[in-house]
């Protein structure tokens, strides 16, 4: 499927909470859509677009805003659609794809401890990789590793 | 009767490698688990944001160390998408050579483990000797026999050897031998079948909208192979069956890895016969400087030419031996990637445990867990 049939299919229903649907390279395209619409469409693209499996979803830390983005796979034409959508870096919450996918829950407890999104109506968002207790969310880019060490050269008067 | 908590792991037999298995229990019936990961996490997302691009590949190795070279596979494909590199087909041809051959040593290796979780210890011995044979021919041309380091952004390190393709013929006439004895000593042994037949059954309608993927959906009669559905490397140029069951049950996981190991050798064969007439360069030319030659170390000017080169994201998905693996990496224009994220295949597998494993009893976790071939590394990252 195009990215213009899949934007051609969505665009009613979703209205303006539908940004665009770009053209992304080895997949169906990537939908991205306001995070407000989450649910709707998780919905619409498993139910109307066929896309009954979630492989995984990830989160993105852009320092202004984060993203979290899904992909998902249809069997009927064998293909990925990759969603995604924007959240400020204040308040980074989005709906839950659980009621939807089933597969998130794990995918989303790991983006939940390594990005720091909250994913509201979650049955259970524990932190999964990370100690119970751990107050850091390593993936961010403010989580370094190392700083550059800034070697000061001393020269000596001799 | 009173239920319980009871952990299996981090340290038990079942676990193969480093996880804890809460089970609730009501006498011998399972009644809730809790898979509790996170033991081997070494933030290897995080790590490869300090890391040049072909720098990753070390780390790659070590997400799943029994399939490294499926995993080097997946992260290049995705890096070379998001850095514009194009890839003589020899070294496609080469990649499907070494994905195969480390599905055969992945699911030999999952074999002799499994059956030890069943009791039987001679199977064990059989299974890690023939992989011994596998690990041999990849020291043959990458120096190693787990962590190989052999991909490159633009294609391979290095050419096969000299006499490198008549040996593996002969390694898997070998194999082919060998996996009629493992199907005598399994099939036909009545303690097998009664511990396996009708166990930790996963159907197709509860799989798919559970993420599982790989043996264990095949396992259920869900026709899905990326190496056929969405052909990477020269897959679209060999021949060979998707291997298929139906009953879901753990038996049906033990036929369809058998199967995929035979249909691995018919690969093997075919790429073997192609690599044989057509000889040619194995790395790209033209490549960016600041990604240095296959051996040379890159030099600090060498990073400043990358400024203006072309931003990029790139996604990629690979039939790994435990099932679909993914990788998603994006290239901002810096020296190294600003995000790379990994889907292992093993994660969605084990999140669906609470569907496969409620109802059965205690005694039934070892031919469950063995049958999902839990690899912890890629698991965690």
């Amino acid at each position: 499927m195009e990215p213009e049939e899949t934007q051609a299919y969505l665009a009613p229903k979703l209205g303006p909470k539908l940004l665009a649907v770009e053209p992304f390279k080895g997949t169906a395209g990537r939908v991205r859509f306001e995070s407000s619409a989450a649910l709707d469409v998780f919905r619409e693209v498993r139910d109307g677009l066929g896309y009954r499996h979630l492989s995984m979803v990830g989160g993105i830390d852009w320092v202004d805003h984060r993203e979290v983005f899904y992909v998902a796979w249809t069997d009927d034409r064998k293909e990925y659609l990759l969603l995604s959508t924007d959240v400020p870096s204040t308040d980074p919450r989005v709906e839950s794809a659980v009621p939807i996918w089933p597969s998130a829950n794990w995918h989303e407890r790991e983006a939940f401890e390594l990005v720091g999104i909250t994913f509201d109506h979650h049955p259970d968002l524990r932190r999964l990789l990370t100690p119970d207790g751990y107050e850091f969310h390593p993936l961010l880019r403010s989580f370094k590793l190392h700083e550059p060490e800034e070697l000061e050269v001393k020269t000596r008067n001799v | 009767m009173s239920e319980m908590w009871v952990n299996m792991g981090p340290q038990h037999p079942m676990t193969h490698g480093l996880w804890n298995l809460r089970v609730r229990i009501d006498g011998e019936i399972i009644v809730d688990v809790d898979p509790e990961m996170g033991y081997l996490h070494r933030g290897i997302e995080k790590i490869s944001e300090d890391r040049h691009y072909n720098e990753v590949i070390t780390l790659m190795d070590r997400t799943c160390y029994v399939a490294g070279m499926a995993w080097e596979h997946l992260y290049i494909i995705a890096a070379e998408d998001a850095l514009h590199i194009e890839v003589p087909a020899r070294a496609q041809w080469i990649r499907t050579l070494t994905d195969e051959l480390q599905r055969i040593a992945s699911h030999i290796m999952w074999y002799a483990a499994f059956v030890q979780d069943l009791g039987l210890m001679s199977p064990f011995l059989y299974g890690m000797r023939d992989r011994d044979l596998v690990l041999d021919l990849f020291q043959s041309f990458t120096g190693g026999r787990l962590t190989y380091e052999y991909n490159r952004a633009g294609g391979v390190r290095n050419d096969l050897p000299n006499g490198f393709t008549d040996q593996t013929r002969k390694v898997m006439d070998w194999l082919m031998e060998r996996f009629r004895e493992y199907d005598a000593l399994c099939l036909g042994s009545e303690i097998f079948r009664r511990r396996c037949d009708g166990i930790g059954v996963l159907k197709a309608n509860d799989a798919i909208p559970l993420g599982v993927t790989g043996p264990m959906l095949r396992a259920a009669g869900v026709r899905r192979d990326l190496r056929k559905d969405r052909p990477y490397a020269a897959y679209d140029q060999v021949e060979f069956d998707v291997a298929l069951a139906d009953a879901a049950d753990v038996t049906a996981r033990y036929l369809v890895r058998m199967e995929e190991l035979r249909q691995s050798v018919r690969i093997v064969r075919q790429t073997l016969d192609w690599l044989d007439k057509n000889p040619g360069p194995v790395l790209a030319d033209h490549l960016p400087r600041w990604l240095g030659a296959p051996y040379a170390p890159v030099g600090r000017e060498g990073y400043l030419l990358k400024r203006n080169y072309p931003q990029g994201v790139g996604f990629s998905s690979v039939e790994e031996p435990h099932g679909e693996a993914q990788a998603y990496v994006v290239n901002t224009g810096g020296e190294h990637p600003y995000r790379v994220k990994f889907r292992s295949p093993v994660f969605a597998n084990l999140g669906a445990a609470k569907q496969y494993m409620i109802g059965y009893r205690v005694a039934d976790i070892p031919p469950i867990m063995g049958s999902v071939d839990i690899c912890v590394g890629e698991v965690d990252r």
